[in-house]
């Protein structure tokens, strides 16, 4: 099967409506996150140096609610795009059906215990 | 052999891009979280990132996520608009030329600090 590249192949190829809906996921979520994750980076890489990031000034920082519900926004939906993302490539690359299904639970374990962790972490302060 | 030229590029790179931002994440995830534990457990791990290696690394990473992010609006505008897919191949120079400069900048002033004696 091609990939879809229109709106309209992906509604044609979709074989359920979960498959057409993280499609379009993938597109709303990607422009959401170009401004969200270059700012971040432009804000915590750029204009400031590594060692400033330190215990102090991440605690700090996560205080203020705002911050927080930035960088959770960040995370969910970074996490999200980027799982299904993977998911894409799963799907590709491994060919058969049973190593498909480990490969796929393993990934998806790994990732929910490190959006919890995460979770926990941002709100814990 | 597929020849798909530009296009089969941009999305081999989007691909690459892709997985490689997420293998990043999911470690930039694990590591800052480690401030629940305190502040000795989040600084052991963090001195080490104050090693020019990393900020090198952090230079990476920033022009991959430059990358994908235009391609990424790239792909929304082929998707979306009846013209966009005209256009893809020199969408996607502009996109390769956005990335380029992007990634000079930070380049310079990443490295511009590092030769001042800042991590």
């Amino acid at each position: 099967m091609i990939r879809a590249r229109t709106l309209t192949d992906a509604r044609q190829q979709a074989h359920s409506n979960a498959e057409l809906n993280w499609w379009i996921f993938m597109r709303i979520s990607g422009l959401v996150l170009v401004f969200l994750i270059l700012g971040h980076i432009y804000m915590t890489f750029i204009q400031v140096s590594e060692s400033d990031a330190t215990y102090i000034a991440v605690v700090n920082k996560l205080q203020n609610p705002a911050w927080k519900f930035y960088d959770w926004l960040i995370l969910s939906l970074s996490m999200l795009h980027g799982v299904n993302g993977a998911r894409y490539s799963i799907e590709d690359y491994v060919r058969s059906r049973p190593n498909r299904a480990w490969v796929k639970t393993i990934f998806y374990t790994i990732s929910a215990l490190i959006f919890t962790l995460g979770t926990i972490g941002l709100f814990s302060i | 052999m597929y020849r798909g030229r530009e296009g089969q590029w941009a999305w081999m790179l989007h691909r690459l891009s892709g997985l490689a931002i997420l293998a990043y994440l999911l470690i930039h995830v694990i590591s800052i979280s480690l401030f629940v534990f305190g502040e000795r457990a989040y600084m052991a791990v963090h001195t080490t990132y104050e090693l020019p290696i990393f900020s090198l690394g952090l230079i990476a990473v920033t022009a991959g996520v430059v990358y994908h992010s235009l391609n990424g609006l790239r792909i929304i505008v082929m998707d979306f608009t009846g013209r966009g897919v005209a256009y893809q191949r020199q969408m996607f120079y502009a996109v390769l030329g956005l990335t380029l400069l992007a990634t000079a900048y930070t380049a310079f002033v990443v490295i511009g600090r590092l030769i001042g004696g800042e991590a």
